[in-house]
């Protein structure tokens, strides 16, 4: 578990990127429902992290409804499916528009995109 | 968080004629986690070592918080001696007596497998480093001081001093303030980062707000004035400019592609501005 990195060079606050690795995590079923999380001074020092980088992390994913927080015994996922449907919308939603950006500052009309996902999603 | 545990008020240091602290103002959170960066010569080391008290300020004064005695303030730099002639277990045993210190962390020590009959003074710079920094560990400190020594130090050990350090960020809420050059393994740590030049702080921000604060542009021709700039550098095709502090008003006024920076490169901008003012002038 939490093979992720935390790029420094890529100009997102650290605890931003923390967010964003674990709610990968959770789409993409590698952390379900119930699952405990790393305690924070252990995933700090996975990372190489301060451990108020990833408390600060652990806190807004809470806010977003993703973990819970239980005092004394750590953190654990839990969420609602519909809230983990609306951030997969979200999250493919942003890569379909960075996706279309460069497609286009290449010179690719919407045209050429559609053919090119035709002839791709028949393969 | 917004408990003071370090306040620096007017703070002084003359070396011969030489002004190397002016005026130093700034004040340090509890527990939080802080980088001073700044060219060769622009006092931070001289600063840390105020704050460590290992030299007395011509004039101003520090304040420390609640709790913060002498023997809560580590300071970690290849420039102290540290009882040359004791073997390493001498030094230890001296340590504890000397602030009490009961059921020493043989930890570090055993995990760098040092034979404890070992002189200090035969050491490697990193077993030095992570020796004196057990000694530091077991007084619990309120204040870590770190100059400059992350890049004498080995990756593995540099490994294993980072995880101490995240420990006792962690178990202590132990204030960091750390003095470098290179950013490399350190960068994740700091949550502030300030630029000294002469003895003063021209920069103070968050890690996290940086980002947002500094922005590159670059141009074949001059930018209008009204952008402000710390740091021009003419390459063969192009200018660059470092624009701070930026706001997104400037987006509309003028279209330029404002870029992001990360920390070693905003760094990189400031030190280099500081260069070229004083050539300059």
């Amino acid at each position: 578990m939490f093979r992720f990195n935390i790029d420094f060079d890529f100009p997102v606050p650290i605890y931003r990127q923390v967010i964003q690795a674990l709610r990968l995590e959770i789409i993409s079923g590698r952390l379900k429902n119930g699952d405990q999380l790393p305690p924070i001074r252990e995933l700090a020092k996975i990372l190489k992290l301060n451990p108020n980088t990833v408390a600060k992390a652990y806190y807004t994913l809470e806010e977003e409804g993703f973990i819970e927080s239980k005092r004394g015994s750590g953190n654990w996922v839990n969420y609602k499916n519909a809230k983990l449907d609306s951030l997969r919308k979200a999250m493919i939603e942003d890569e379909i528009r960075s996706f279309l950006e460069r497609a286009f500052s290449l010179g690719a009309t919407i045209e050429d995109v559609k053919n090119f996902i035709e002839r791709y999603s028949k393969k | 968080m917004s408990q003071n545990i370090i306040e620096v008020k007017s703070l002084k240091v003359k070396v011969g004629k030489k002004k190397i602290l002016d005026n130093t103002q700034i004040q340090f959170h509890k527990g939080e986690s802080v980088v001073i960066a700044g060219r060769n010569g622009s006092g931070k080391s001289t600063f840390l070592r105020c704050l460590a008290n290992v030299i007395l300020p011509d004039q101003g004064q520090i304040i420390y918080g609640e709790g913060v005695s002498k023997g809560k303030i580590g300071f970690i730099s290849d420039k102290l001696s540290l009882f040359e002639n004791y073997s390493v277990k001498q030094g230890i045993d001296f340590h504890a007596t000397v602030f009490d210190i009961k059921g020493f962390d043989y930890t570090l020590i055993n995990e760098l497998k040092l034979n404890l009959n070992q002189k200090i003074k035969n050491l490697s710079a990193g077993e030095r480093t992570l020796y004196h920094l057990s000694l530091i560990l077991a007084q619990k400190p309120e204040i870590l001081l770190i100059d400059e020594i992350i890049h004498t130090i080995d990756p593995y050990l540099r490994e294993k001093f980072l995880e101490a350090v995240i420990d006792l960020i962690d178990c202590c809420q132990t204030t960091v303030i750390m003095v470098n050059h290179t950013f490399s393994e350190i960068e994740k740590i700091p949550e502030r980062v300030l630029v000294m030049e002469k003895g003063q702080f021209i920069l103070d921000e968050k890690c996290e707000n940086l980002g947002e604060k500094i922005k590159r542009v670059e141009s074949p021709v001059e930018i209008p004035e009204e952008i402000p700039c710390i740091f021009k550098r003419e390459l063969p095709f192009y200018k660059e400019y470092f624009v701070y502090p930026f706001e997104e008003e400037l987006r509309k006024k003028f279209a330029y592609e404002y870029k992001e920076l990360n920390l070693n490169e905003i760094v990189k901008a400031f030190v280099g501005g500081q260069y070229v003012k004083e050539r300059i002038h």
